[in-house]
């Protein structure tokens, strides 16, 4: 089970290969001391969101960096799967190919550095100059007020567009998502312990999206191993049973 | 053959122009303001130029940052500062130059793609040669995340005495001698062979 602070420091990840604060799993993984593929990012985030929910409180700084990190992870992650589509197995780069490409890198550096040093000169002669450099007379400039007094219902009439209020934009077309991944947990854990069991299909809502959410709060609970999934076939209903707290512990 | 009196009218006014404009004043935009044929234009410019060369007066002509424009000539500049209290901008360090030689030569560029050829994070380094007007913002990248993109300005031109982004020499020009990628080759692969053992 994990302990989540909500700081990314002080965040806890208890995964299959990796317990400990969430930004040192960052670090190893930037390492390559432990597997990215072996890192689930979505049960980080579920972990995280369900934490975020229970503490009712809102950082919206240890927030923000938990996300940066997550995204870095992610950006890693995906960044593996295209390097893996292009590169076959058999197509690893070599130390030679390694050390060709660091070369090309150097040069591409020292034409920066040597254009740097042009620049550098040039920087020497110029940067001291002095161009004339005085705002044009007012008198010159192409628009400029008339000098003669407008009357108050003039600028009235003016103004009055900025103070009214602009229509509201027709949201009709997002779908509202009426539940919520921490709702639905605790909404499933409540049947659980009064029925023992349900099939999701008796359960699930009618909205796709809701549905998805309720479908994702199953796979979460399994994870934690509080109810054992059975469907008989593809496709068929999910059979959803209340595991026992003893029978937690003996598996 | 064009009348010199012509000639030399065109460029009072060109000189009239320049003295009240506070930026530097494109060919086109002259020959417009003065209602005279590009190629006229042209030519009392070179006439003004000379009038103004060899320090006879306490300016000169000088073309920069895409116009023409007046600066004070070399000798004068104590006095100028000394009344108008001017001062010279700071000087760059390596890491800013470095940094400018980059965005100058692969804009518009993102900040990842400066980290990329410089191998550093050059977030410090952008962000202060923004503030120093030198580089700016210039729209944002068709790619995930839509990064800015970032390019010179015209101060940076301006600083550089440069007319426009063509007077930087091709980049090619800076690439390190064949001797130089040999020594390089060498060291690396003397680095790796260390590391092996």
């Amino acid at each position: 089970m994990s302990t989540l602070g909500l700081h990314a420091g002080e965040l806890v990840v208890d995964l299959d290969v990796f317990q400990g604060p969430f930004d040192l799993l960052v670090t190893l993984v930037l390492r390559e001391e432990v597997d990215l593929w072996e890192v689930s990012v979505s049960r980080i985030i579920a972990d995280y969101v369900l934490r975020l929910a229970e503490s009712h409180e809102f950082d919206l700084e240890a927030t923000s960096q938990f996300v940066v990190l997550v995204a870095a992870l992610l950006e890693m992650k995906s960044r593996l799967l295209l390097d893996l589509e292009t590169l076959g197995e058999d197509e690893e780069i070599t130390v030679e190919e390694a050390g060709e490409e660091l070369l090309t890198a150097l040069v591409r550096y020292q034409q920066h550095r040597n254009a740097g040093e042009w620049l550098k000169a040039r920087w020497a002669d110029n940067a001291g100059r002095i161009y004339r450099r005085v705002p044009l007379p007012a008198c010159f400039r192409r628009a400029h007020a008339g000098t003669e007094r407008l009357p108050a219902s003039l600028l009235a009439a003016a103004m009055a567009p900025l103070l009214r209020e602009p229509p509201l934009p027709d949201t009709s077309h997002i779908t509202d998502v009426a539940i919520t991944l921490v709702a639905e947990l605790r909404r499933l854990r409540s049947l659980l312990a009064h029925e023992g069991g349900f099939t999701f299909l008796s359960v699930a809502p009618r909205d796709r999206l809701e549905k998805a959410v309720t479908f994702f709060a199953l796979l979460e609970l399994h994870n934690r191993g509080e109810v054992s999934l059975h469907q008989a076939r593809a496709f068929a209903d999910i059979r959803v049973t209340a595991v026992r707290p003893e029978a937690v512990l003996a598996g | 053959m064009i009348d010199p009196l012509v000639i030399a009218d065109l460029s009072r006014q060109i000189e009239a122009v320049l003295f009240i404009a506070s930026r530097p004043v494109s060919a086109a935009e002259l020959a417009a303001s003065c209602v005279a044929d590009p190629a006229v234009v042209d030519q009392a410019l070179g006439r003004l130029a000379e009038e103004f060369a060899d320090s006879r007066h306490g300016m000169e002509l000088r073309e920069v940052s895409g116009g023409f424009t007046f600066v004070v000539v070399r000798d004068c500049e104590t006095a100028v500062e000394a009344f108008a209290g001017a001062r010279r901008p700071d000087d760059l360090s390596p890491a800013l130059v470095e940094t400018l030689s980059v965005v100058a030569y692969l804009q518009p560029t993102t900040r990842a793609e400066v980290a990329r050829v410089r191998g550093v994070s050059s977030e410090w380094a952008l962000s202060s040669l923004e503030e120093r007007g030198l580089v700016e913002e210039c729209g944002r990248a068709d790619a995930p995340g839509s990064p800015i993109l970032y390019g010179t300005s015209g101060r940076f031109l301006t600083l550089f005495g440069l007319r426009d982004l063509t007077d930087l020499p091709p980049l090619e020009g800076f690439a390190p001698g064949a001797d130089d990628v040999e020594e390089l080759r060498e060291r690396l692969v003397a680095h790796a062979e260390r590391r092996r053992q």
